[in-house]
């Protein structure tokens, strides 16, 4: 069980990028349409059955003809003299019932997704996921970024938009990531293997919504390209993101209209839309508790609200 | 497999076939199957699975008012030619889990070949004419059982647990094939006789078990019987059936209505 190679390519200081279904699947969309758009080549994948069920049967005439699993690939490009890996997963590996990665099996996981960036010359690792937030969906999210070791501090400092978590009020640099994003982290820190995690920000109100967040994928991006030295076309991207925004305008309309919502919930989430980043959350602890009961009442069971970056 | 499986005397094969049933079923079609089938040729249960890491173990489900644990076991027949596993669907780790029912059949067991019992809820009448649809891992398999009657079928969607071991078990090179025999929908809660008479029929001609199945003949009856009688007092419910009848389809409520007159008049005392 393990790691199925189509390819060996021959990689030299390579940096590896990891990107999973989570919140808004902002780290998903953000390393994928990096793969995208550098048209990165598929070299391996994990043998996915030990870690997850069937996606899907496909019985032909009385044959069974396939079993699908959740895919889990790698994927390489060389770009401006730099070896890049990609690794995008389809689901997070988890054991009992929650849908982010926990446990033996996202564990091995992990370890299994390293194996191969060691293999292949890595000596950087980035993962990306959500920073679930007191951000209006109308402003530009920053990216939370947390290294795994203190010798990357000051590198992460100078990345444009971002935030390290000492710089949010009321963290005192502290927090959790949930899910591979983290636990890879904390796994490359055993192999002693840089990486950092690069968080995009969505606003609460969102985490449970069944719908992509792809502005905080763009802040991501945005990050990365700086990052590499190079120009990204993010404009389908750019596209999504405000199809998106205007679908969340005209559903908080809707629920404004047919008093969905109580107005104090409405207010609260007009008042982010002036508010300015660096401030201490517009509204206690006790007020977002109360919007969020109201909120995910209404994505019940559609969306992540399992998963959170506090 | 050794902390997995625990063994609870070893009996010698040679080269038997293995039939899969789980517990969960439409018309109970899995676990009745097995019970006649551990009567009537007098079965005994030689190794059963732990259910650690498998099940979640923080307590007892009740069904019935009684108290439920998982259970899945491996039996023989006296001739040694079949063995039989009836066991619950795991709710975690389906892969080892699977994994674990092969390592016993093919190791020790050495089996020659699977079968998965399994019913499939259908738009029929329970006097209409059921089918065995099919499901092979391996064409030659297919080819070797024609003349059974069994018909093949094409789906493609979520994956049930007898696929899942159809896959693993033709990775491994086991021929297996998923039996899945039409329940009429309004039978699926209560108990399917000629489904399961029909099934039986299958494993009698294919291990010569000289199976007599009598029993369920007088069953069938008395539950057409039932059926029948039900038909003459209620009008509608007679409505429904016929309409099934002429291959037509009911509305959800029609379906409901049908479902709750049949499953009451069927647990009624006799």
């Amino acid at each position: 069980m393990g790691v199925k190679l189509y390819k060996e390519p021959e990689l030299k200081d390579s940096i590896m990028f990891c990107g999973w279904p989570g919140i808004g699947n902002i780290g998903l969309i953000a390393i994928d349409t990096l793969r995208g758009v550098l048209k990165a080549e598929q070299f391996a994948e994990i043998e996915s059955w030990d870690f997850f069920n069937p996606r899907k049967v496909v019985i032909e005439g009385g044959l069974l003809k396939d079993l699908e699993f959740p895919s889990s690939k790698f994927y390489f490009r060389r770009i401006k003299n730099r070896d890049l890996i990609f690794f995008i997963g389809q689901q997070q590996p988890s054991e009992g019932g929650t849908r982010y990665a926990e446990g033996q099996k996202a564990y091995r996981i992990a370890n299994l997704v390293l194996d191969v960036a060691e293999k292949f010359g890595c000596r950087r690792v980035y993962t990306s996921g959500a920073a679930v937030t007191q951000i209006h969906h109308s402003l530009r999210p920053r990216v939370w970024a947390v290294p795994n070791g203190p010798d990357l501090i000051d590198e992460v400092k100078g990345y444009e938009n971002t935030v390290l978590m000492s710089g949010i009020e009321g963290r005192g640099g502290q927090g959790v990531i949930s899910g591979l994003n983290g636990l890879l982290l904390g796994v490359a820190k055993n192999r002693d293997l840089e990486a950092v995690c690069l968080m995009g920000e969505i606003p609460y109100y969102l985490q449970g919504a069944p719908w992509p967040y792809p502005k905080a994928s763009k802040s991501v991006l945005e990050v990365l390209a700086n990052i590499l030295d190079i120009e990204l076309d993010l404009s389908q991207l750019e596209e999504l993101a405000r199809r998106v925004e205007r679908s969340i305008e005209e559903f908080l309309e809707t629920l404004y209209r047919t008093e969905g919502i109580p107005s104090q919930v409405i207010d609260e989430i007009e008042k982010l839309r002036y508010a300015r980043q660096t401030e201490l959350g517009p509204i206690t602890d006790q007020e977002q508790r109360k919007i969020m009961e109201h909120i995910d009442e209404l994505f019940k069971g559609e969306g992540w609200s399992d998963e959170e970056h506090r | 497999m050794k902390n997995i499986v625990k063994f609870l005397e070893q009996p010698q094969f040679e080269n038997p076939s293995l039939i899969v049933c789980w517990d969960e079923d439409a018309g109970k079609l899995s676990p009745q199957v097995i019970e006649y089938l551990n009567r009537k040729i007098k079965t005994r249960s030689f190794c059963e699975i732990e259910p650690t890491g498998f099940f979640s173990l923080g307590g007892v489900a009740i069904e019935n008012n009684v108290a439920q644990f998982p259970e899945d076991r491996f039996y023989y027949s006296r001739g040694g030619n079949l063995v039989i596993f009836k066991g619950n669907e795991p709710s975690f780790e389906r892969y080892r889990f699977l994994n674990a029912i092969l390592d016993v059949a093919e190791h020790y067991c050495k089996v020659k070949e699977l079968f998965t019992i399994n019913g499939t809820i259908s738009a029929t009448a329970h006097t209409d004419r059921r089918r065995v649809l099919a499901v092979f891992n391996q064409e030659t398999f297919w080819k070797k059982l024609r003349g059974y009657g069994l018909e093949s079928m094409n789906w493609q969607g979520p994956a049930a647990i007898s696929s899942y071991l159809l896959w693993v078990a033709r990775i491994r090179g086991i021929p297996g094939a998923s039996l899945w025999t039409e329940i009429p929908f309004y039978l699926a809660a209560s108990e399917d006789f000629q489904a399961i008479k029909l099934i039986l029929s299958f494993l009698d001609k294919r291990f010569n078990l000289g199976l007599d199945l009598q029993e369920l003949d007088e069953q069938i009856i008395k539950q057409n019987t039932k059926i029948a009688r039900l038909r003459e007092e209620d009008s509608e419910i007679d409505r429904y059936i016929g309409v099934l009848e002429s291959g037509l389809s009911l509305s959800e409520a029609e379906q409901t209505e049908l479902i709750k007159a049949v499953t009451e008049v069927l647990e009624e005392r006799d």
